[in-house]
């Protein structure tokens, strides 16, 4: 049950950090949408032998860690949901690839150790970089990117809804876990008996929620249209911070 | 099940980011928004149903463990193979941003293994041959189980799959098949109880939500969809998997095909493999930046060396150092 | 510009054919006027704003807003010049900040950005919200959204404005500051209520509701004062009035 408490938390802290006055809150997010993405592609695409290599890649983390004054703590606790698939498909590695690589202080290391430890790195690397994106970048601002990327207008309000919504149902949801738990002190989750009508009652509020929300679109004139705000451009700096990156991407990913 | 960035090669991400934009946008040709304006906010709003039936626990009987929910089966009886598709899209993406749950590369494989199957396959495959004729409590129960169980062994196999093909594990293809079905077997099962409970209720309370039958709008423009159509989409799927993959295994000899020597036990598909490779030798070069990039790594194996690290630490320790110099110094400025 | 009126003749409605919601409902309603519709829960008070709306259509009878008949046909020109406040305003506010919620329906009708950020701007000045514009919808408090939600239906300049239960959920101080806004508006209000003392404060005139029908349109005070028609037909006397009845 904490698991609904603890995301809502989550939304709730980002929503605080995203609308910060800082300077990497206000570079265009389309350019940050794709700086992250060349970061991320750098990374995975180097070899998984390659520690040397992808360590060196951390300069992206930190420098944009100071740039946008974002807690590094807060980014660790992120790393809690997806590091532990990718430490058990890596921990496997030293068993079953066991080739002498190097050697430091008397102790062999194996390429299998080596390899573990870049997929690590990989891992920590990219979920870092995404969230550095989200602590600048408002959901919205991501969405308004996508569309300049010629994501279809549907995609783009779907997300956005979704969005919207999420923390309505949630608290939904969780009002409605929080009354069920009050009423059966000793159980961990929902008894077997309880799912269809529990989650059902849910689904049909939010069905009526849904019906409410396009009644109140219809009313206000939206037919299948949606628009969105275009006040904002891209500026000489924005370029600047996307050429500055890429290039620095190059020099750590080839020339070095 | 959610992917990280880290446990793809560029080229599966891309390949797989491919697939999924290609289902995406049928999927938004055949939704129609235009004749049925309503479906956005229904997507909207079930989606964000789905997000938040997901972080619920739901006990399984007997045991002390929990289950949870996915949805992709749960949504393609509700809203019709499209819509639930694109609802689903809206969800992975904001797990993605929200809470670092699968990566942004990751996510055309996460769109593919958890909504693609649950959806598509789960719809034209299970659900609505079942329904078809109407609905009843056996047959919702029985095609939400199987929707789901199927669902999920497709989507486990495809990450085994695409972890194999991105050449990060070592663990044998085997014993990691071994490992990945049976645990979906009893994800995809109580994620068919779970499905099957919320369908059942729904049937009882509002049986005119339920898609599938033939009298539901939805298969109006349906008829239309022919078996060939589903069948070339997905030899076109199959070719642009095939063909990438066997692009990257031709290059990384201990990926595709030793897998598939694995799997069949011959080694007949090697010269099929080395035929494709021929035709596929023009795109490669077309395509060299990536291959390139990527396997670069393959030659220097033993490049690299134990002062090649400690360099690279050196480099990362005077960042930081600089970094936080500047952190202190523009902190300073501010309190003076 | 004409003088803006609805009528309504006649009008039987049902959801399902052997529930009867309204049954033989007729009245008019004038330029500038402000009605209280009252009665108790599920008369059908409701059911009636929404099919001045066109939110629900196969009535039976007549519905004109403005002279022009509310089918199908004429729903966009009628919506232009109507605007309805949900009782839940988590469903009016769809948008994640305020300044993109109330831009929706400037936006739709075709206007350009800068029309839209007049018309906007000139809404919150209206509710007095401006220190609101953006702000995100989910942070805001159940008084401020739906001050909001009054202010997303104003960007259309309507000449009539229907609310669905406003007051609820409010606490005293919004709900004093949503009485003071409404009696601001120069517009024809029709107001859904069982908040009796509100409507005493902001309508000059009462509609009251029993099972379907219309029992008395007259007067406010005439209306809410009568402690035997009140309690005939589910409500009570307005709190104002029931302490002056027992000092």
């Amino acid at each position: 049950m904490n698991k609904l408490d603890s995301s809502l938390c989550d939304i709730h802290y980002m929503d605080v950090i995203v609308e910060r006055n800082r300077w990497l809150n206000h570079i265009y997010p389309l350019i940050k949408l794709v700086v992250t993405i060349c970061f991320i592609t750098t990374t995975i695409s180097f070899s998984k032998y390659d520690l040397a290599g992808i360590l060196r890649m951390g300069v992206y983390p930190i420098i944009v860690f100071v740039l946008g004054e974002v807690s590094f703590q807060d980014a660790l606790r992120k790393l809690r949901v997806i590091l532990p698939v990718v430490c058990l498909i890596g921990i496997f590695n030293p068993f079953f690839d066991r080739q002498p690589m190097l050697e430091i202080a008397g102790v062999t290391v194996t390429t299998g150790m080596v390899s573990m430890f870049t997929l690590m790195v990989k891992g920590i690397y990219s979920v870092l970089a995404s969230y550095l994106l989200i602590a600048t970048t408002p959901i919205e601002k991501i969405c308004h990117a996508l569309r300049l990327l010629r994501v279809p207008v549907v995609i783009v309000t779907q997300i956005l809804l979704t969005y919207r919504y999420i923390r309505l149902l949630m608290n939904e949801a969780r009002h409605t876990i929080q009354a069920y738990s009050l009423r059966a002190p000793n159980q961990k989750g929902l008894h077997f008996k309880v799912w269809g009508s529990l989650v059902g009652q849910l689904l049909l509020k939010s069905i009526d929620r849904a019906d409410g929300v396009y009644e109140s679109m219809l009313l206000r004139g939206y037919n299948g249209e949606f628009y969105y705000d275009t006040r904002i451009s891209c500026r000489a700096k924005d370029y600047a911070y996307l050429a500055t990156w890429c290039t620095v991407f190059y020099c750590l990913r080839v020339i070095i | 099940m959610h992917m990280a960035d880290a446990l793809v090669a560029p080229v599966v991400a891309g390949t797989m980011y491919v697939c999924s934009t290609l289902a995406a946008t049928y999927s938004v040709k055949k939704v129609g928004v235009e004749n049925e304006p309503k479906k956005i906010p229904v997507m909207g709003v079930m989606g964000a149903f789905v997000f938040s039936a997901q972080m619920i626990n739901f006990t399984i009987p007997g045991t002390g463990a929990s289950g949870h929910l996915c949805g992709g089966m749960l949504l393609t009886a509700l809203l019709g193979p499209y819509a639930a598709f694109l609802s689903m899209i809206g969800v992975l993406v904001i797990q993605c941003l929200l809470f670092a749950d699968g990566g942004l590369l990751a996510l055309g494989c996460n769109i593919w293994n958890m909504a693609f199957y649950g959806c598509f396959v789960g719809y034209f495959l299970i659900w609505h041959p079942i329904v078809k004729h109407g609905f009843s409590r056996a047959k919702i129960i029985g095609a939400s189980m199987l929707g789901s169980i199927v669902a999920l062994q497709l989507g486990a196999f495809s990450v085994t799959l695409e972890t194999m093909f991105s050449g990060i594990t070592e663990l044998p293809f085997s014993l990691f098949v071994g490992t990945m079905q049976p645990i979906h077997l009893v994800i995809g099962f109580v994620e068919g109880l779970i499905t099957a409970m919320v369908l059942l209720f729904v049937y009882e309370s509002r049986p005119q939500m339920l898609q599938g039958t033939e009298k539901t709008n939805l298969n109006q423009s349906e008829g239309k969809f022919s078996l060939r159509k589903v069948i070339t989409f997905f030899v076109i799927i199959a070719l642009l998997i095939g063909g990438i993959f066997s692009l990257f295994a031709s290059t990384q000899p201990d990926g595709l095909e030793w897998s598939i020597e694995r799997i069949t036990g011959s080694t007949e598909i090697e010269t099929v493999n080395s035929h494709v490779h021929i035709v596929l030798e023009n795109i490669q070069k077309a395509t060299a930046v990536l291959t390139d990039y990527s396997f670069k790594g393959t030659e220097s194996v033993f490049g690299t060396s134990f002062s090649g690290i400690i360099g690279s630490m050196a480099v990362l320790g005077i960042c930081l150092v600089v970094c936080f110099a500047f952190r202190y110094l523009r902190r300073k400025k501010k309190t003076i | 510009m004409n003088a803006v009126h609805i009528s309504v003749e006649n009008v039987n409605y049902s959801y399902e054919k052997t529930h009867p919601i309204l049954k033989n409902i007729t009245f008019t309603a004038k330029e500038h006027d402000c009605i209280g519709l009252i009665g108790a829960n599920g008369v059908g008070k409701s059911t009636l704003l929404r099919l001045m709306v066109g939110l629900n259509l196969g009535y039976e009878g007549n519905i004109c807003v403005g002279g022009i008949p509310v089918v199908k046909k004429n729903l966009s020109a009628i919506r232009k010049n109507i605007g309805y406040v949900f009782q839940d305003a988590d469903s009016q506010l769809f948008m994640s900040n305020v300044y993109e919620d109330l831009a929706f329906a400037p936006r739709n009708y075709g206007l350009s950005e800068s029309e839209v950020e007049e018309r906007v701007q000139k809404a919150l000045e209206m509710v007095h919200i401006e220190h609101l514009k953006d702000k995100q919808v989910y942070k805001m408090s159940g008084g401020e959204k739906k001050l909001v939600s009054i202010a997303t239906i104003l960007t259309m300049m309507p000449d009539v404005i229907l609310m669905d239960e406003p007051s609820v959920a409010l606490d005293p101080k919004n709900r004093r500051n949503l009485i003071h806004i409404l009696n601001g508006f120069r517009q024809m209000k029709i107001i859904a209520s069982h908040d009796l003392d509100m409507i005493l404060d902001t309508c000059s005139r009462v509609i009251l509701m029993s099972d379907g029908k219309i029992i008395r349109d007259g007067d406010v005070k005439e209306i809410l004062f009568d402690k035997e028609l009140l309690e005939a037909h589910g409500l009570e006397l307005p709190f104002c009035m029931q302490g002056a009845v027992s000092v």
